[in-house]
């Protein structure tokens, strides 16, 4: 007899860890954690428009996905998400998941040291602990040092990881993932705040409320804003590859 | 030495040993298994070539190459793309590539065109614009326009108006704009945006003089620093 698949407990966003611990215990400490901003192979449920930002698209397409085995979706309806976050707590409600809805207050926000914001090595695999900080607090024990930076990416982590790969090891991340890293999700002060004279993409994905910052932080700092709405294609590579190239 | 620009649309390619530009729609270009180039760049161009340049340094490189002033603004208007460059002292002060939407590019203007058979040399410029916020919504106001009795002509020199403004903006509105690309023919599209800014028209083949080579850009000639 082949056994069920297992049952997981969904979370975006960056949801108070108190709330992901009570809703282990309510659901199972076993379970995993699954982060559902993450493209996580699941298609397209054709529920939100066509003109959504591609991570909210996948909270619901995975949820939709993992559908009975999601026990519990953790939601960060906070600041640090967006409304579109908000919004879907409420749709995934009554699409009858058992939505816990999360936010988390300036009094909470942590001070947590840039580790992998800063430090040298693969982008790709800087921005991964990052987000694994989310729900694993406990610092990394193979704690990199820090480096100067030759190039910065502001931003999320992408739908599309593989635009991560065309930066040299050597860059620094800004915006909403050190936030994370720090432990202050909606902290817009940090969001903002860019080492001047990095040479800096910009990064959003199309049709994200943060295209507002990018735009006007790349006007500010003499950086280049990139938006892309599903995978990075040959254009957004070119785009990006000419910045890095001659900065 | 055959050199390429493989735009979206249209394929220039230059022989640099007779100076002989041909200019073919890319549509046919594809189709001819005995094109080769030496150098290319553009889209296109990639499997085609010995040496692929990516099109924002071609386009920088081949703007120094035509442009003596130490500070300057270029622009190229291409069949699904804008890409711009400011110069400040002849280093790149600010690069910019608008990739996805065709709201500001040559494309979308060619269909319209063409099924409204307009001479855009002959095209007045209307002191009107229609809101181009993509190629698809402008396509749909230029089609609403002409519906409810705009004539067609005009409905398209308001489009036509859009996308120059959309040009002007994305271009951060300079006193004086370099142009490249298809554009450089329209002379609607050329009158419009002399309304906003001085324009000098550069012509088709920007991307080409850069693959000439005359100018290289180092690393590091961006200068990052805010306008």
């Amino acid at each position: 007899m082949v056994p069920a698949p297992e049952n997981i407990i969904g979370y975006y966003g960056f949801p108070r860890r108190e709330d992901i611990r009570l809703a282990r215990e309510r659901y199972g400490c076993h379970l995993p954690l699954v982060d559902l901003d993450v493209y996580q192979g699941a298609p397209d449920s054709g529920l939100l428009g066509t003109t959504t930002c591609r991570i909210i698209s996948n909270i619901v397409d995975n949820a939709v996905f993992y559908s009975r085995r999601l026990s519990a979706v953790i939601a960060d309806v906070g600041e640090g998400k967006c409304d579109r976050g908000r919004h879907i707590a409420y749709l995934l409600r009554g699409m009858g998941f058992q939505v816990i809805e999360s936010r988390i207050t300036e009094a909470e926000f942590e001070n947590r040291p840039l580790v992998w914001s800063r430090s040298a090595g693969t982008l790709r695999e800087r921005v991964n602990r990052i987000m694994d900080s989310v729900i694993d607090a406990a610092p990394p024990g193979d704690t990199p040092l820090p480096c100067a930076p030759t190039h910065g990416f502001w931003g999320v982590p992408p739908h599309d990881f593989r635009i991560l790969d065309l930066f040299p090891p050597t860059t620094h991340i800004y915006g909403w993932t050190r936030c994370v890293e720090a432990g202050r999700p909606s902290d817009l002060e940090l969001e903002c705040s860019i080492d001047e004279g990095v040479p800096t993409v910009f990064f959003t994905q199309s049709f994200c409320a943060k295209q507002d910052l990018a735009h006007y932080l790349a006007e500010k700092f003499g950086g280049m804003e990139v938006d892309c709405h599903r995978d990075v294609n040959d254009s957004i590579g070119g785009k990006v590859e000419a910045f890095l190239k001659l900065s | 030495m055959l050199i390429a620009d493989c735009g979206s649309t249209w394929t220039k390619i230059l022989d640099t040993d007779t100076e002989r530009l041909e200019i073919i729609q890319t549509r046919e270009m594809v189709k001819r298994d005995d094109l080769f180039f030496e150098i290319a760049t553009g889209h296109s161009g990639k499997n085609r070539c010995r040496l692929y340049r990516n099109e924002l340094i071609a386009l920088a490189e081949g703007s120094l190459s035509l442009v003596e002033e130490e500070d300057f603004s270029v622009v190229d208007v291409g069949g699904r793309d804008l890409k711009f460059i400011r110069f400040a002292g002849r280093k790149i002060q600010k690069l910019d590539w608008n990739l996805a939407c065709g709201s500001s590019t040559g494309a979308t203007i060619e269909l319209l065109g063409n099924y409204y058979q307009a001479d855009f040399d002959a095209l007045a410029p209307s002191r009107k614009w229609i809101n181009v916020t993509c190629g698809v919504f402008g396509m749909e106001k230029v089609l609403e326009h002409v519906s409810t009795g705009t004539d067609a002509g005009e409905s398209l020199a308001m489009f036509i108006h859009g996308l120059v403004r959309n040009v002007f903006d994305f271009t951060g509105r300079p006193d004086r704009l370099f142009l490249s690309g298809g554009f450089c023919a329209n002379n609607c599209f050329l009158q419009t945006l002399a309304k906003y800014c001085s324009v000098v028209a550069l012509g088709r083949t920007v991307p080409l003089e850069g693959l000439r080579g005359k100018h290289h850009l180092e690393e590091a000639d961006l200068t990052g620093g805010a306008p």
